[in-house]
């Protein structure tokens, strides 16, 4: 929790799933999925993967994998290639939080999220979003250049 | 302590203006009342001062101690907290506000709120529940941890936690990093949030709230000749069905504050209904044609407000407006205080340079003054025609003025009820052990 960050043990707040951070890895060092989409479930009082996506998948298909009405967080493996042709890769970390979700959920993932981004090494770039003009492939590729 | 969802809190936002208490995981506070209350000196006390006084000569042994003891009777009053006991008009009673320039100054007048909250309004044992506090944006330390003091040794409540104004609008929103403009009662502040910490460097605070406002409106119509008359001073009769007549009252033991008081809770009311931020900067030859709208004060009298509903709301982006509302000329010093969109600007410039796109992008709107119609678009238009080229100018305020009002008080029902949140609380036996000073660690 960003909150208690200054005097706070890995055991305070939200927990993390072991599979997060394998899955995160897979993504990283593997390639193995395009991107990963994470939920609180608040009774289990941990952060989870719901859902991943195939390195074929597209922008797309990852806004499609992200709900309307709720929170959530989730890293993109965007690439791209340079004006010097050059083949790049940069890891974004998005924290999703539409406009008319419940102020619940908005307020659980955001406390949660510093706490959370801190356990994936390696991420470029994060983005809050509320809506999808904020998540637009061009605001990414804007970032990463 | 798991299972933090039944663990319930209560939740205090005492604002300049007004009082917001509640259950923490609610959606809207139970308790909605002034900050300011009414204030009688005891007149038993100013009795048994004179005559101290009196008798001072004769045994001058004593009279180091009767001199402390009628410093006390002095400050003997009776104060009346709450919307009904203020409603009501007293003899010699006093309207007071325990905030002076947006800091509290008078513990005695907090005290007495927060007890009107627990056991008149929520009816609670404070000894029972957690308890939140929102605390302005930049308070000085001193004064959290005389209200932690305060709540462990008069209330003893279990555990404590203080979360400042603006962290808690922005998390509200789902934001951790945010730029968050609240408009209250008393002032406006401006102030960048990162990653949940306040960054106190780029904070800006200006003098003009919801209450400033009402007091440019209230002059401006009593410059035109109306003359709002309080609920008291007056009694309306149905002498026949449908047709009233207004006899009015003498209460020559009103005092002035009160008088006031009662004046701008009708001048807040017609700002509330009537006005709006224009889309431009006002301009006073343009606004001479546009039609009145009207309102009825509560004697009956039907007024037409014309200009004044949009140049009373312009005053916050352009403070020098004040000059041209007559008695309110001196009120500011207008060289010093800057409108909303240069006090944004001026706050994001101030942060790191790497934060400052992110801060444009999310500048989130919070207080009653900020749910005035079309301000949202104004600040957002301002800034749009002020801000460097590059930067991607994004207002946001949540649709529903109830929530925009409460944000701060929502964000702290929400925290205080979330069950990753409970093991933050800064508890009794903690303050026992380390003490007052402690809640700076527990608290950032």
């Amino acid at each position: 929790m960003a909150l208690l960050r200054s005097f706070s043990s890995a055991s305070s707040g939200m927990g993390v799933a072991d599979h997060c951070k394998g899955t995160f890895l897979n993504l990283q060092r593997k390639k193995a999925h395009r991107y990963v989409v994470f939920k609180i479930d608040e009774k289990r009082n941990e952060v989870i993967v719901e859902k991943t996506g195939g390195t074929a998948e597209s922008f797309d298909d990852f806004m499609a994998s992200l709900p309307e009405n709720d929170c959530r967080y989730a890293i993109y493996d965007f690439d791209f290639v340079t004006e010097e042709n050059c083949q790049k890769s940069k890891i974004f970390f998005i924290a999703w939080s539409p406009a008319v979700s419940r102020i619940r959920a908005k307020m659980l993932y955001a406390t949660s999220k510093d706490r959370f981004r801190r356990e994936l090494d390696g991420v470029h770039y994060e983005i809050q979003a509320t809506d999808t003009s904020e998540l637009d492939i061009e605001v990414l590729r804007e970032r990463a250049h | 302590m798991y299972g933090g969802d039944e663990v319930s809190a209560i939740v205090i936002d005492l604002g300049c203006h007004t009082c917001k208490a509640g259950y923490a995981g609610e959606d809207a506070p139970k308790a909605v009342f002034p900050s300011v209350v009414g204030s009688i000196e005891q007149t038993e006390a100013i009795n048994d001062v004179k005559s101290e006084k009196e008798s001072e000569h004769i045994s001058d042994s004593k009279s180091n101690l009767k001199g402390f003891d009628s410093e006390k009777a002095k400050i003997k009053r009776k104060l009346y907290v709450g919307t009904q006991a203020l409603g009501f008009r007293r003899d010699h009673m006093e309207v007071i506000s325990p905030f002076k320039d947006g800091v509290i100054t008078d513990w005695d007048i907090v005290d007495n709120i927060w007890a009107h909250a627990f056991r008149e309004r929520l009816i609670i044992d404070p000894k029972e529940l957690p308890m939140l506090l929102s605390e302005p944006t930049s308070n000085a330390p001193q004064h959290r941890e005389r209200m932690a003091e305060l709540m462990f040794e008069n209330y003893n409540v279990p555990a404590l936690f203080v979360a400042k104004n603006a962290v808690l609008t922005s998390f509200a929103s789902g934001r951790a990093t945010s730029l968050v403009v609240d408009s209250g009662g008393g002032s406006t502040t401006v102030a960048p949030v990162h990653d949940g910490y306040v960054l106190q460097k780029g904070v800006a605070t200006s003098p003009i709230g919801g209450e400033f406002l009402t007091e440019c409106m209230a002059k401006s119509l009593e410059s035109k000749g109306i003359i709002l008359k309080p609920r008291y001073s007056f009694k309306r009769k149905e002498v026949r069905p449908g047709d009233f007549q207004v006899v009015d009252l003498v209460f020559p033991n009103t005092t002035e504050s009160y008088k006031l008081y009662s004046q701008k809770v009708i001048a807040s009311d017609i700002k509330e209904s009537v006005c709006r931020a224009p889309d431009t900067p006002y301009d006073e030859k343009a606004y001479a044609n546009i039609p009145m709208t009207s309102y009825e004060l509560p004697d009956g009298q039907t007024i037409e407000i014309g200009a004044d509903r949009f140049k009373v709301p312009d005053v916050l982006f352009n403070p020098s407006l004040v000059q041209t509302i007559p008695g309110m000329e001196n009120f500011l010093d207008t060289a010093s205080v800057r409108g909303l969109p240069q006090m944004v600007i001026e706050s994001i410039n101030k942060c790191d340079v790497d934060i400052r796109r992110e801060l444009f992008n999310t500048i989130l709107l919070s207080g009653g003054t900020a749910s005035m119609q079309q301000l949202k678009e104004r600040l957002e238009k301002d800034l749009i025609e002020e801000s460097p080229q590059a930067a991607r100018v994004k207002v946001l305020a949540s649709g529903n003025s109830t929530e925009r009002r409460f944000s701060v008080w929502i964000g702290g029902s929400i925290l205080a009820s979330l069950g990753s949140f409970q093991q933050m609380w800064f508890s009794k036996g903690e303050y026992e052990e380390h003490g007052a000073s402690y809640i700076q660690r527990k608290c950032p």
